[in-house]
């Protein structure tokens, strides 16, 4: 079995009308045994940009912190926040500095440019190969599941309720048909004023 | 550089007598999706016959009719197929004239499970849904795995796009994940329609699946067939 | 074989050692009791194959070379057969496992034939029995190792059929083996639905120029080929055609030298 599918995870992030949203599921799991529903998979990487990290869990949490602490030297030094296209690029080069070792996580990233406040989503494969698209991207053991979803639910120019509807209803029916993601789920939706957490209850099983 | 010339002179290794495995089996894709209503059933599949990256024709349904209120969409390997479905049409027509009557939906499903089972250790490699009307005259989908094991359901994906269709189906026609909902009974003409959305999102995501969709309608009144066309890239 | 001897005596040298089994001088006796083998790789092979429906019929084409691993071994092999005056078959493969089919067939068609009762090779037929046999052989893991394309006039309609060694088969209006399948399926594809009703004449020159183009490119192929032609008239193998190539743009290909 694959190591990006060891523990199980599924992240996906969506465009709106001027907002993104990113959502992914809570479960860490060692193949089949759940071990704990309340996995951070979703990490703040400024005011409105989010990094969604599926794949082998402690590549996830390492990936993050090396990635918060490249942020802040990026920080430090240009003293401004980060755009997310630049972010995108912080992610790729960090993954592909790895290429004949790489960190078993393929990224999501969503986010508003904080000038333009422009919706940005992108996915990256585990060495850093970046793909920025115009509807959706999702990652994870169900990608296939989410893939199906997306191509039926999602239209453009979604408001923001509409887009939490959206993202949730792809993700929670696409983690009901993998057996390794789920336990629970997280939907952040990005907005230029605001950004709504809401913790989603799922099937447990 | 030395790991380098490892990994690549790894790829022209050992010279000597070259031995093809024997591979007898091969993937042809295709998706086949059948949904139970009241007094119907649908069942549908693309009609693209693929292997690797080529398609061999974009004109091959996988539905095929077995009686007059049963219909079964295989896909897979596509010689398993075409073994499975003249065994299953033989094994038919001889029940046929030793009863005197045709084979229930509920009796073909359990004869192809055996028939799938009696190959266990060297299985046809197929996806098997049997769509149809039961004995009370109500729509009945019947699903298979590859040896043999099934079970009644209410709707079915199978085939290549199978994971990413079934999701929206247990959405839209189990009302999974939907709170406060009324469960109205699936119009044919709803089920019709909602066949043709989730084809056309499985063809934009899976090479397998695409060129055209073939639509059988079983009623007490016999099998209508409808065809609709997909992105052929 | 040359086992140390049990007993060394001086009146008893080189001969069969006492107790055992008796060793013929140099030749072996023992059974071969290894399992059985059998062919699981092509020896002297041929490439694409290609079939086009036309108005009238049907055409199928295939060169005229036994390719040998990468050597051209054989120059003058015929790949496509007249099975009766409605019904013609080409292969690509194993060209053993193909004169062994071929012969069956034959046999079964003289059969037929002296039944004098009116039945015969259909393409269908033809077509239902080749993938049966097909694909038994690959069950028992035994393959022919072969692709048959089938191609003949059923009921008055074109009949165009394709068979591989583990029994996927197909009808279409255009079919393509081997490199065929990559290189000249996307222009018979094109030619067949710019022009469904193609005349013998525009369906032999699309085949010619897909021919040429698998000259072109197909290294295991020769600029030599054979063409099978069923019409309501009946079967013509027009043999060994040779198409017009032109090489004047190979200078331009640079950077190999």
């Amino acid at each position: 079995m694959s190591i990006l599918a060891y523990n199980g995870a599924a992240v996906i992030a969506m465009k709106g009308k001027e907002c993104v949203a990113i959502a992914a599921d809570r479960r860490f799991g060692i193949q089949a045994q759940t071990v704990n529903t309340d996995f951070q998979k979703i990490f703040e990487m400024g005011p409105r940009v989010y990094i969604g990290l599926p794949g082998l869990a402690t590549d996830v949490q390492t990936v993050a912190q090396r990635l918060q602490f490249k942020l802040n030297l990026y920080e430090l030094r240009e003293n401004r926040r980060i755009k997310p296209k630049t972010f995108m690029s912080m992610v790729s080069n960090l993954l592909y500095e790895r290429r004949f070792g790489p960190y078993f996580v393929e990224p999501v990233i969503a986010g508003l440019d904080p000038k333009t406040n422009e919706p940005f989503v992108a996915s990256m494969d585990l060495i850093g190969c970046p793909m920025v698209t115009n509807d959706f991207v999702v990652s994870g053991t169900c990608s296939e599941q989410m893939y199906g979803m997306c191509e039926s639910l999602w239209e453009p120019d979604m408001e923001p309720d509409d887009l939490f509807e959206t993202i949730s209803q792809a993700l929670l029916n696409a983690l009901d048909r993998d057996a390794v993601s789920g336990w629970g789920a997280v939907v952040y939706v990005i907005e230029k004023d605001k950004v709504t957490r809401k913790e989603l209850k799922t099937r447990m099983d | 550089m030395d790991i380098l010339q490892i990994n690549q002179t790894s790829d022209y290794k050992k010279a000597g007598p070259l031995q093809a495995h024997f591979n007898p089996y091969s993937y042809n894709g295709g998706t086949v999706l059948a949904i139970a209503g009241e007094n119907f059933s649908v069942i549908a599949s693309d009609t693209r016959l693929s292997e690797g990256f080529s398609i061999h024709t974009r004109e091959n349904p996988k539905t095929y009719k077995l009686t007059d209120t049963t219909v079964l969409g295989a896909c897979g390997f596509h010689g398993d197929v075409l073994t499975l479905t003249k065994v299953l049409d033989a094994r038919l027509k001889i029940y046929e004239q030793d009863h005197h009557k045709q084979m229930t939906t509920g009796a073909v499903a359990a004869m192809l499970s055996t028939m799938l089972y009696h190959r266990r250790f060297f299985p046809y490699y197929v996806y098997n849904i049997v769509a149809g009307l039961d004995d009370e005259g109500k729509g009945c989908v019947y699903s298979f795995d590859p040896v043999g094991s099934y079970e009644r359901e209410a709707y079915r994906a199978g085939g290549s796009a199978s994971a990413m269709l079934q999701p929206l189906l247990d959405n839209q026609i189990g009302f999974k994940n939907q709170q406060g909902v009324t469960r109205i009974p699936l119009s044919r003409e709803k089920a019709v329609n909602l066949v043709k959305d989730v084809f056309i999102s499985a063809a934009e995501r899976d090479i397998y699946t695409g060129d055209s969709i073939l639509i059988n309608v079983i009623t007490k009144d016999g099998v209508t067939d409808e065809r609709f066309p997909l992105r052929r890239d | 074989m040359a086992t140390a001897p049990l007993f060394r005596t001086e009146f008893w040298r080189n001969g069969p050692q006492p107790g055992s089994i008796y060793n013929f001088p140099g030749g072996k006796t023992k059974p071969d009791l290894n399992p059985m083998k059998r062919t699981m790789n092509p020896t002297v092979t041929g490439t694409s194959v290609l079939g086009l429906k036309f108005k009238d019929g049907v055409v199928i084409s295939a060169d005229k070379l036994g390719s040998y691993g990468s050597l051209a071994r054989y120059r003058d092999l015929t790949r496509v057969m007249k099975i009766n005056d409605t019904t013609i078959l080409g292969s690509s493969g194993d060209y053993a496992d193909f004169q062994f089919l071929t012969n069956l067939i034959q046999e079964r068609v003289i059969e037929e034939e002296c039944l004098n009762d009116g039945f015969g090779y259909t393409p269908l037929r033809l077509f239902s029995w080749l993938t049966r046999v097909l694909y038994n052989r690959r069950s028992n893991f035994n393959p022919l190792w072969n692709t048959y394309i089938v191609g003949g006039l059923q009921d008055g309609e074109p009949f165009l059929g394709y068979v591989d060694k583990i029994g996927t088969a197909y009808q279409a209006p255009t079919v393509a083996s081997g490199y065929g399948a990559y290189i000249a399926q996307p222009l018979l594809r094109e030619a067949f639905e710019n022009n469904p009703n193609m005349s013998l004449e525009e369906a032999a020159k699309t085949i010619d120029r897909c021919m040429k183009i698998l000259f072109y490119r197909d290294a295991r192929s020769l600029n030599k080929y054979d063409l099978a032609i069923v019409t309501k008239d009946g079967v013509e193998i027009k043999s060994s055609i040779v198409s017009e190539t032109n090489w004047e743009i190979s200078d331009f290909v640079k950077g190999y030298e």
